[in-house]
């Protein structure tokens, strides 16, 4: 033990600490200073713990308190609060650099690290000083912005006020700041793990160290012994189905006689501490008998493979999707090109990890079990969890939460910890590692695909024939679902006549796919838009030429026959990117010889807003201190959910944006309406607002006064149901795949300027040009944080990223998005009101990750004539599609 | 392969059931919940509760029933069984006892309320 004294945000304090005690651990467990965020197992990774030691931007997972005697230590708790902040913090709200939040307290440290000696930082030293600074959200672009105004600021150029919109502006089309954004810059927003729990118990999961087992005999003996420990749970001690059910019920809560993916949870420990608890689990003693492991939807769905469920057969989903007569179409073709890809299982990558509490409130019978948790559909989790456990009176609460991405339709460690903390009647807390937290969540699916696509002489598409296999992995969470949206937007922007596919689901024993950003449609975009590349090579058309010329138009059909009524402003987009596109073309001519080459790709897509059947529901009240209240699920874990529905709201109403609150994270006062996921919330949730909003504004005018009194006074009712649902309603008849489909449609084209070289197969995006028309802007900084963020992501998942259960570990491993790797993004907009759109808008969460891998592809291909069909284009790959070798997808 | 395990087999797009019920055709999910609770009426409630096995619907089955659609209605969401129990002023066990099915799967079923959706 050691005596250390170090200032911490001004005050001085004497610790007695182990020679072991890391920094983040004394600020975070000791100080109960949370916004010293751990997201890397304490590996110095992701920057989420920066805070400045004696002026220095320093990682706090990786500083051992024993050497810092005398120190002094600034968390951004000591910069400034929500009613006082630092010039830093303000430039982050206003920059729009806040999405999540997870890594913004360890982002605007490394900034002030930086500008106390550099006010005037260039764009490459902001990424050097940024190395260590990890972000999944923004793209960084928005990050290196706010470095920037902060520098202004600081230097007195500009003062936030200058930059900060006027009260009186106006509430739609401008990037008044998001309500959360202060408070995560100011480290009080609470995410799962800061949640203080005095007396909680931890919980360690036993997970299978066999991919497909079964489970002889579990020991928990020598485990219960040991210090600390308060019990163990199997899948015996859970009172309800033990399943987590989406779609079909595959998926226990804790594994009852087998294991069918790498990391199964087999048993619970919990414990006074969460060593006691890790300790623990590694002496509970499991005993399987190894069982075939099916790796591919090939040898899962051969004849005669082991049935990985015995109630499901391994091809557990089909759907054809037939229009017109593709054969003949085909034959009739002047040009085709046919060719298989494939796309990797990978991970979504959310800063935080997988982190639940649970606890009892009150006694007895009548005890509400409540669960604290990640999922962006709480209704859903609720009911799933209470079927699962047996346990009917439990309340669902989301904390703020690092990073969502798709990964957190699913329910993960919530299930666990509300389990163990019914098993022994205590408070629990579950905090996996990010190894962990890699281990037990869904996955983007691996497709395996191969398209034909045949055009006329004149360069029309005609036919559209293959299959797209999705790899399930060993558990069916939405994987039909996800197909489905995958053929819904199958020919995206363009309109193809005749079209033969054939969808595929098939278990195997990879980890368990879900949704992801996209969900379905950026795999199958990866395939439509490189097949789109090579059959305008093959006609010799100029790709953007060829692409306008193929756009689906008003009243033509879309792949399922759904006929579009709504407008279909690809053509324009085309024109409006065609600029930039001949700019990048001649840029790149000069490298076409030599080891450097560079290049320009396109990708397009239209991405589909509104699924039939969807509904969306939420509730707006008028409080007694007049301000309006929004209830619905819908928290915002970063894409912009609650700027747009304030702003949305304070523009129907005219009133200021402070008198607007939202009630969206609990399941106690809110509607359920569905999964708060990416797009699909301006449209429907945003939709359902205003038809709210709507009605309280109609009994306002009737009365004359926006007053809770005045409306009381009159009799009118002071809480409305807003609602909206999409007009078509019917499925896709199963056996053609043909039917109504999305109601309304983001359009975009991308561009990519990429350089290869062509000695080390390494592959560098220039930059992004990003033409986009989804509707009305309502917050263009949100509405630009989507599109960055998304392209960034894109890019790691065309270039870099790759989820390999046992080996992706970390960071490191998983080749995280820097912001070394970040590129210039321009973004061209369009805002073509939408007929049921909100106020005209659709949403942009997942539009850019759609269409951006194949447009890098494209880009590849054009620097340097290889075409990479097996994503992602690592430097490997890139050299033997040089070197000539065999297509390894063929 | 046996054309039911083949049709087992087509995906049903987000699960939804189209059934003829009192001359309408209306959506159900794969348990037999409602897709869309404005499609309930009385006449089909009563069908549905014949088909459940309820020879007999007495004034408290509609007390039940009703109270689960206003709560619905007002508050965009199922109640829990100890809201139900409050509001209708009976025992949960007595509740469980009312339906085939007990509260969830008969009451809610029956009211028309839908399961909270997954994914779109």
């Amino acid at each position: 033990m050691q005596k250390v004294s170090l200032k911490i945000n001004g005050r001085w304090k004497q610790v007695v600490a182990d020679s072991d005690l890391l920094l983040i651990d004394l600020l975070r467990e000791r100080h109960k200073l949370t916004s010293v965020k751990q997201g890397c197992d304490r590996k110095g990774q992701c920057g989420g713990c920066t805070v400045v030691v004696n002026g220095k931007a320093v990682l706090a997972c990786v500083t051992k308190v024993a050497r810092l005697e005398g120190a002094e230590i600034i968390t951004v708790e000591g910069l400034g609060t929500p009613d006082n902040p630092h010039l830093i913090q303000e430039a982050f709200v206003l920059s729009g650099a806040i999405q999540c939040g997870y890594c913004t307290p360890g982002m605007i440290m490394a900034a002030k690290a930086l500008l106390d000696t550099n006010p005037n930082p260039t764009t490459e030293q902001i990424k050097a000083a940024f190395r260590h600074n990890l972000c999944r959200c923004t793209g960084y672009v928005s990050i290196i912005t706010a470095v920037k105004l902060a520098g202004r600021f600081l230097r007195g150029e500009l003062k936030p006020d200058d930059v900060r919109p006027k009260p009186d502006a106006p509430k739609i089309g401008v990037s008044h700041p998001r309500p959360t954004a202060m408070i995560k810059a100011c480290g009080t927003a609470e995410f799962t793990a800061d949640i203080d729990m005095p007396g909680a118990l931890e919980l360690a999961a036993v997970r299978s160290p066999h991919i497909h087992a079964r489970i002889k005999r579990i020991d928990s003996s020598a485990a219960e012994a040991m210090p600390g420990v308060v019990g163990i749970i199997t899948a015996k001690d859970i009172r309800g189905t033990n399943r987590l059910k989406t779609r079909v019920p595959d998926r226990p809560v804790l594994c009852e006689d087998t294991v069918r993916q790498l990391g199964d949870p087999v048993a619970a420990v919990v414990a006074c501490t969460q060593e006691q608890a890790l300790a623990a689990a590694a002496a509970v003693r499991v005993e399987y008998e190894p069982l075939p492991v099916l790796s591919s939807p090939q040898a899962a769905a051969a004849p005669g493979a082991y049935q990985i469920h015995s109630a499901w057969p391994n091809l557990c989903f089909q759907q054809p999707l037939i229009k017109g007569d593709a054969e003949q179409a085909m034959a009739a073709a002047a040009a085709v090109v046919e060719a298989r890809f494939k796309t990797q299982i990978n991970h979504q990558a959310p800063l935080e990890p997988e982190a639940s509490v649970a606890y009892l409130e009150g006694e007895g019978e009548d005890a509400i079990l409540v669960v604290i948790g990640r999922s962006i559909n709480i209704h859903a989790a609720l009911a799933t969890l209470q079927e699962a456990l047996g346990y009917e009176n439990m309340r669902y609460e989301e904390a703020f939460s690092g990073g969502q991405f798709g990964i957190k339709l699913e329910i993960t460690t919530e299930a666990i910890a509300a389990a163990a903390a019914l098993r022994f009647q205590r408070p629990v807390r579950y905090i996996p590692s990010l190894a962990e937290s890699m281990l037990l969540t869904n996955k983007r699916h691996a497709y395996h695909m191969h398209l034909k696509l045949g055009a006329d002489a004149t360069g029309k598409m005609m036919a559209l024939t293959g299959e797209l296999v999705e790899d399930n992995g060993a558990y069916n969470s939405n994987a039909d679902v996800l197909l489905g949206r995958a053929l819904h937007m199958l020919t995206s922007s363009y309109y193809v006549p005749n079209i033969k596919v054939l969808g595929q689901v098939v278990y195997t024993n990879n980890p368990y796919g879900s949704s992801a950003r996209g969900a379905g449609p950026p795999q199958a975009h990866y395939a439509l838009e490189c097949t789109v590349d090579m059959l305008a090579e093959k006609l010799g058309i100029d790709p953007l030429e060829f692409r306008k010329r193929n756009s689906l138009a008003t009243g033509q059909t879309k792949a399922t026959s759904h006929m579009v009524t709504d407008v279909w402003p690809f053509p324009e987009l085309c024109d409006a990117i065609r600029p930039a596109y001949e700019q990048a073309k001649q840029r790149c001519a000069t490298y076409r010889s030599g080891p450097i080459r560079r290049g320009v790709g396109l990708g397009a897509a239209a991405f589909g807003i509104g699924r039939p059947g969807d509904k969306g529901t939420l509730a707006v009240e008028l409080d007694p201190d007049d301000c309006v209240m929004l209830h619905g699920a819908v928290a915002d874990p970063g894409e912009g959910n609650d700027a747009m529905l304030a702003q949305l709201a304070a523009e129907v109403l005219q009133v200021p944006l402070d008198r607007i609150r939202l009630s969206t994270r609990s399941t106690e006062d809110t509607t359920a309406s569905g999964p708060a996921a990416g797009s699909r919330i301006t449209y429907m949730m945003g939709g359902a607002a205003l038809h709210g909003l709507q009605q309280l504004k109609r009994a306002m005018d009737e009365v004359g006064s926006k007053s809770y009194a005045a409306l009381k006074a009159a009799g009118k009712p002071t809480r409305y149901m807003g609602e909206k649902s999409t007009v078509m309603t019917a499925p896709l008849d199963p056996k053609t795949g043909q039917g109504p489909s999305f109601e309304s449609d983001v359009h975009a084209i991308q561009m990519a300027e990429v350089e290869v070289n062509t000695e080390t197969g390494e592959v560098r995006v220039l930059r992004m040009v990003t033409a986009v028309d989804a509707g009305p802007i309502i917050n263009p900084q949100a509405f630009a944080g989507q599109l960055e963020g998304g392209a960034d992501m894109g890019v790691g998942y065309a270039l870099r990223e790759e989820y390999i259960a046992g080996t992706t570990k970390d960071w490191h491993t998983f080749k995280f998005p820097t912001m070394q790797t970040a590129f210039d993004s321009e973004i061209i907009t369009r805002e073509t009101p939408r007929a049921r759109g909100t106020l005209g808008a659709t949403g942009v969460g997942e539009m850019t990750m759609v269409s951006t891998a194949p447009t890098v592809i494209n880009a590849i291909k054009d620097a340097c004539g290889v075409w990479i069909y097996d994503l992602p284009a690592t430097p490997a790959k890139v050299k033997a599609a040089l070197a000539g070798r065999a297509n390894p997808v063929a | 392969m046996p054309q039911d395990a083949e049709r087992a087999q087509l995906a049903s797009d987000l699960g939804r059931e189209a059934r003829l019920v009192a001359g309408r055709e209306i959506y159900f999910d794969r348990e037999g919940f409602f897709w869309e609770a404005d499609d309930w009426d009385e006449e089909i409630a009563i069908v549905l509760l014949r088909e459940s096995g309820l020879a007999e619907l007495t004034e408290t089955h509609w007390k039940v029933l009703r109270y689960f659609r206003e709560y619905y209605f007002y508050h965009g969401r199922a109640p829990l069984n100890r809201q139900l129990k409050e509001g209708i002023g009976l025992s949960l066990q007595v509740l469980e006892s009312l339906f085939p099915g007990g509260i969830r799967k008969g009451a809610r079923r029956l009211a028309g309320l839908p399961n909270p959706k997954s994914c779109f």
